[in-house]
């Protein structure tokens, strides 16, 4: 039951469709939360007292590291999906999420790396949560690597499934490293469990920027899983009457 | 809670000398994600021309 259930809805065609009804709202709507929440961070939050200036970084770094560790653990849902319930459009969003977590993670690391410079007096540390997140990023670029490498899609996608699915160990590492290990970066801010650190009037536009930012990455899976349909699915008669 | 916590735009842009490490990150961020966004529409139009040419 549950397999029909998912293959009724998780369809190329049924998902195209769907999409395509939503994607402008979502768009917009994100659009408009990421803009106003990262004027307000960057600009209207008081300045912090031991960090000055440089933790308005905060607005951007967080969100990109927040969404790079969450597109890999949707890339292990859609990998288990595949594998078990043969799904094809999961093995589409595998492929189709890979090059955004590389950019989230490249703009996680990067961002860090600056933010170091004022902050530590060093752009680079090998402690474990850089380290951890250098290592997601080289997955990923791995990832999409390996499967440009196959010229059977099938194959790829049975390979960068479990690939995936052993990579996935590196999530709770780059969220635990700051807690198992003594490192420069510092604890999470914002947890599920406790009260956040952090004073209200840099937290709220922090999860404005978190909320938007998640939204154009929404948008960005789409267009990069669209692109995929339509690259796989060309020969069908379905998508020559979509386009 | 919407109080401009600068003196000046001037100062807004200098942040104490911290503005070329903040400004920077932004660039990186809003260039890298226009790029994905110019680059995924392109690559549907160039895929959907193809089908249309095709059919």
């Amino acid at each position: 039951m549950i397999k029909r259930f998912i293959h009724q809805f998780a369809s190329p065609k049924t998902y195209l469709f769907q999409v395509n009804k939503v994607y402008r709202y979502i768009f917009y709507i994100s659009l408009i939360i990421y803009s106003f929440s990262l004027t307000w961070g960057l600009l209207f939050t008081p300045e912090d007292f031991v960090q000055g200036n440089s933790y308005r970084i905060i607005y951007l770094h967080v969100p990109a590291s927040f969404i790079s560790q969450s597109l890999y653990a949707i890339m292990a849902i859609a990998s288990i999906t595949y594998l078990i319930w043969r799904v094809k459009l999961a093995a589409y969003f595998i492929i189709a999420i890979a090059p955004i977590g590389a950019m989230t993670t490249f703009i996680a690391l990067i961002s860090g790396s600056i933010w170091g410079i004022p902050t530590w007096g060093t752009w680079w540390q090998w402690d474990a949560r850089i380290t951890s997140t250098l290592i997601l990023f080289i997955m990923y670029l791995g990832l999409i690597s390996l499967h440009n490498s196959f010229s059977n899609y099938e194959k790829a996608d049975k390979l960068l499934s479990w690939l995936v699915i052993v990579g996935f160990v590196n999530i709770p590492i780059i969220k635990k490293s700051v807690d198992w290990w003594s490192t420069l970066h510092q604890s999470a801010s914002i947890t599920l469990t406790d009260k956040p650190s952090i004073d209200p009037s840099m937290l709220y536009p922090l999860i404005g920027c978190i909320i938007g930012f998640f939204g154009l990455i929404i948008c960005l899976v789409i267009l990069s899983s669209k692109y995929q349909i339509f690259k796989r699915e060309r020969k069908k008669s379905w998508v020559k009457e979509y386009v | 809670m919407f109080e401009f916590a600068f003196s000046s735009v001037r100062e807004a842009i200098h942040m104490n000398g911290h503005g070329v490490y903040v400004w920077t990150v932004f660039l990186i961020v809003i260039t890298n994600i226009t790029y994905f966004f110019i680059n995924y529409k392109n690559k549907i139009n160039k895929i959907k021309n193809k089908l249309d040419a095709s059919s």
